[in-house]
């Protein structure tokens, strides 16, 4: 064998055992879990809730599934589990559509919860690329296909992360990595599950939340130069369309399984600024609420919670960081109202709380 | 299909690889053959629906250029010949390239309602343009008849046909031609696997590493002064390691097959002036442009006041060649200003004594850095407001943000600063030579240490663990 084939062949075992080497350490350290609950090294989170997702449905108990989009991020499990008598497993995902979430709800079910929190709204029905040309969503990976575990054992970046895991593991080394682990540069900064994506504690609620952060953002989002964009995704047809696809469909398969859906208290002022700056978008989150209440209360396993007309919550700015983003307070009592079946939507009646959202965004007048 | 994919990796560079040497054993012919079609699957998985319009294009090219090779037609029919095959080329480029933005600005100025939507080939740019330098030095007698599967190959060869670099076909098919390529060389395999692992830790570890920075400047919130700089110097480098990773690849890719390309990237943030800076970027281009625009036009031949407009008519249609948006208008007249201004000094301006040549060359490096980092806002911004918009803040140092997040993506962007100027080049790292058909001969001879192999091998092990699922290279759009 001459120089050059011998060295052709050191350069691709080389490059191949560096390769197995570090698929071997993603095996080993697991770091979204996938395989195994973390046992050997201590587990660590990302928050990156469309990755991580198929890490927990696999190493997490539960026995109910929390979903939903940003509106529903900061919840924690303790507080549901809490409030609910449940063991949960929080899987919101921040601007998520609804074949998203019914996608990742579907993998959720293969461990058969008993109950799903559902926490939607008219937008998540927006208009959606297929789940494999969604470039935010590892498809693969909830599916656990060759090309899913591949990816992930043969992942450079998922190889930095079982390192930084491993090393943050030696005692000497812990509280260096620790300061370093920031989320900025390792991506796998949380160490408890229940801080996934739930505010930390020196966050400043009342400097977020409050009433001049919510009118900002309502004239922000009703200035002529912007306005537009609160029809952005509307369309009436390819949301029902999405309803009938992720929604009715996943509850049709799964008939016993509780479905707790509930629509979110928005600030009023989300409404006002439909009625204001775009009538025709208003009108089709109208209709969308006028075909979907029905058509959920026809199946026996759901439950409807429209939390949409809370006058004492969606009135009151001061609970609101933008015109439909909530504090962490009225996640607890969004929590105790479900526990106490508040706000339930009654089979006889679907669009009774609708009509009066309506009244009250007709009667609402924005302060000068 | 992208080559930083495990596709192409596992899949259809050994496929074809072997098909191509196990072919060479029986015929001079049938590898040429093969590779040409291998290259038409690689495209097809780019945009099936297009290799009916680069077959169609290579057939009237080839016809073109028989009835300006072969047939004894008067100069007044050869010219007539010429213009009918460049105005074809360019009639196709400018449907698919050109209509869409033409459509428009005919909207915004009449108030028109037209509608037009065309996707671009993938490509189409870099075969189109291939092509047209073939015509032309057909017509000026420059090229011998060449067999059809040569031309097909020269035109659809895989290695280059996505994002360049433009080749020649004097450069390119008398290497299809020869016999000694069809036979595999492990020091060329050797090579051209090391020159594709450098190129492929570029793209996947450090170009796609630091294209989420880059949504610092031109993401949805508004920048402040320092993240208007990191995101605009971390596209600088974004765009930098993934053209000159993607080079690199080519390079690599085309010299197992014993095919040498000519380079395409030579450290141009290391230019020390604007002119310096184009003979290191996208170098195939830039000499297309200088010998079938810049020179065509008359160059510098017919004054200096016509020198500079000739500058500025191949700079803005080397501008819009990259795309149809006005941006790119802008990004293309910005270099022919700093051309103009860089050829003006060195006419006109008072030369450094040679005690200071060292600081004029740093200081040229620095100013060239700048000038080019100020052009890639209008390059990236995806419309003028935009890019004003990310210019006005970079010029705004009285909002200034610099948290945590702001510092460690700082230090990101120095790091890739460094590599950018002070790590040597593939070339140089490999020795690599176009003009001589050299390559590796410190690795041949033995005098590298096996520590090098052992390197590279894991920068090769280190780009294919950082292949993502999704990602693609910026010159495809163009």
């Amino acid at each position: 064998m001459s120089v050059s084939s011998k060295n052709l062949w050191r350069f691709l075992c080389a490059a191949a055992a560096i390769v197995l080497t570090a698929a071997a350490l993603n095996f080993v350290v697991d770091p979204l879990q996938l395989f195994r609950p973390a046992r050997l090294l201590p587990a660590m989170y990302s928050a990156d809730s469309r990755m991580q997702d198929a890490g927990l449905i696999r190493s997490q108990d539960f026995d109910t599934v929390f979903m939903g989009t940003s509106l529903a991020i900061h919840f924690r499990q303790s507080d549901i589990d809490r409030a609910l008598g449940v063991r949960s497993l929080k899987l919101s995902m921040t601007g998520s559509n609804s074949r998203e979430q019914g996608f990742v709800l579907t993998a959720a079910m293969e461990r058969r919860p008993k109950r799903v929190i559902w926490q939607m709204d008219d937008w998540i029905f927006r208009d959606a690329p297929e789940i494999d040309s969604d470039i935010y969503v590892p498809a693969d990976l909830y599916r656990r296909n060759i090309r899913g575990i591949g990816g992930y054992l043969f992942s450079g970046a998922m190889a930095r992360e079982s390192w930084w895991i491993a090393a943050r593991a030696i005692p000497p080394l812990e509280p260096i990595v620790a300061r370093l682990t920031n989320g900025v540069m390792f991506k796998f900064p949380i160490s408890r599950v229940d801080d996934i994506n739930a505010l930390r504690p020196d966050f400043d609620v009342a400097g977020f939340y409050n009433a001049n952060s919510a009118v900002a953002a309502f004239r922000r989002i009703t200035d002529p130069a912007r306005s537009h964009s609160i029809a952005e995704g509307y369309n009436y047809e390819a949301m029902v369309r999405g309803f009938e696809r992720d929604a009715i469909a996943l509850i049709e398969s799964n008939p016993n399984v509780t479905f707790d859906i509930y629509f979110a208290p928005y600030s009023i002022l989300h409404f006002v600024a439909m009625r204001d700056a775009s009538p025709a978008t208003l009108k089709m989150a109208y209709d969308l609420t006028a075909y979907a209440f029905p058509r959920l209360l026809q199946f026996p396993n759901v439950r409807l919670h429209d939390f949409r007309d809370v006058k004492e919550v969606t009135h009151d700015l001061g609970n609101y960081g933008d015109v439909i983003h909530h504090s962490p307070a009225i996640d607890l009592k969004i929590l105790s109202w479900l526990a106490e079946r508040k706000y339930v939507v009654a089979r006889g009646a679907p669009l009774a709380s609708l009509e009066r959202l309506k009244a009250q965004i007709e009667a609402y007048k924005v302060q000068p | 299909m992208l080559f930083n994919s495990h596709s192409f990796i596992f899949l259809f560079l050994p496929v074809v690889l072997l098909g191509y040497f196990a072919l060479g054993r029986r015929s001079n012919l049938a590898p040429v053959v093969w590779l040409a079609l291998a290259s038409l699957v690689f495209y097809a998985f780019g945009g099936g629906q297009f290799v009916p319009l680069l077959l169609v294009s290579i057939a009237f090219n080839y016809g073109v250029g028989y009835l300006l090779i072969a047939r004894k037609l008067r100069p007044g029919l050869r010219f007539a010949v010429l213009t009918i095959g460049v105005a074809g080329d360019l009639t196709v480029l400018g449907i698919f390239k050109y209509a869409g933005f033409f459509v428009a600005n005919l909207n915004a100025l009449f108030a028109t309602g037209f509608f037009v939507t065309i996707v671009l080939p993938v490509g189409i740019s870099f075969y189109t343009f291939t092509q047209i330098a073939f015509l032309v030095d057909a017509y000026r007698g420059n090229v011998a008849r060449y067999a059809l599967p040569h031309y097909a190959l020269f035109v659809t060869y895989f290695p280059h046909l996505i994002a360049g670099p433009i080749l020649h076909h004097k450069d390119m098919i008398p290497q299809f031609e020869r016999a000694e390529t069809k036979r595999p060389d492990p020091h060329l395999i050797l090579c051209g696997l090391i020159i594709f692992a450098i190129g492929l830790f570029k793209k996947t570890c450090l170009a796609d590493g630091i294209q989420p920075l880059v949504a610092q400047a031109f993401g949805p919130n508004a920048p402040t002064f320092d993240q208007a700089w990191i995101g605009v110097l971390a596209y600088t480098f974004q765009l930098y390691f993934d053209f000159s990773g993607y080079s690199d690849m080519a390079i690599g890719i085309s010299l197992m097959f014993g095919i040498i390309l000519p380079l395409n990237f030579n450290s141009p943030y290391k230019a020390t002036s604007v002119v310096d800076f184009w003979r290191r970027w996208h170098m195939t281009l830039s000499q297309f442009l200088r010998d079938y625009l810049y020179i065509p036009l008359g160059g510098n031949r017919h004054g200096r006041l016509l020198r500079y407009v000739n500058l500025m008519i191949t700079m803005l249609l080397g501008g819009l060649w990259h795309g149809a948006a006005w941006t790119f208008v802008v990004w293309g007249a910005l270099h022919g200003v700093y051309l103009c201004i860089n050829h003006a000094w060195s006419n006109y301006g008072p030369k450094a004594p040679p005690r200071f040549a060292r600081l004029a060359d740093i200081a040229g490096l620095i100013l060239t850095f700048l000038a080019v980092v100020i052009a890639w806002v209008f390059f990236r911004a995806p419309d003028m407001a935009t890019a004003l918009s990310v210019l006005s803040k970079m010029a705004d140092p009285s909002n200034i943000a610099f948290g945590r997040v702001e510092m460690v993506y700082a230090l990101f962007v120095a790091i890739y600063a460094a590599l950018a100027w002070l790590a040597p080049n593939t070339q140089e790292i490999m020795g690599y030579d176009h003009e001589n058909r050299s390559v590796g001969e410190n690795l041949r001879a033995q005098r590298m240490r096996p520590l090098f192999l052992y390197a590279t091998a894991a920068v090769l092990a280190f780009g294919i663990l950082g292949i993502q699922q999704h990602s693609e290279f910026i010159y495809f759009r163009f």
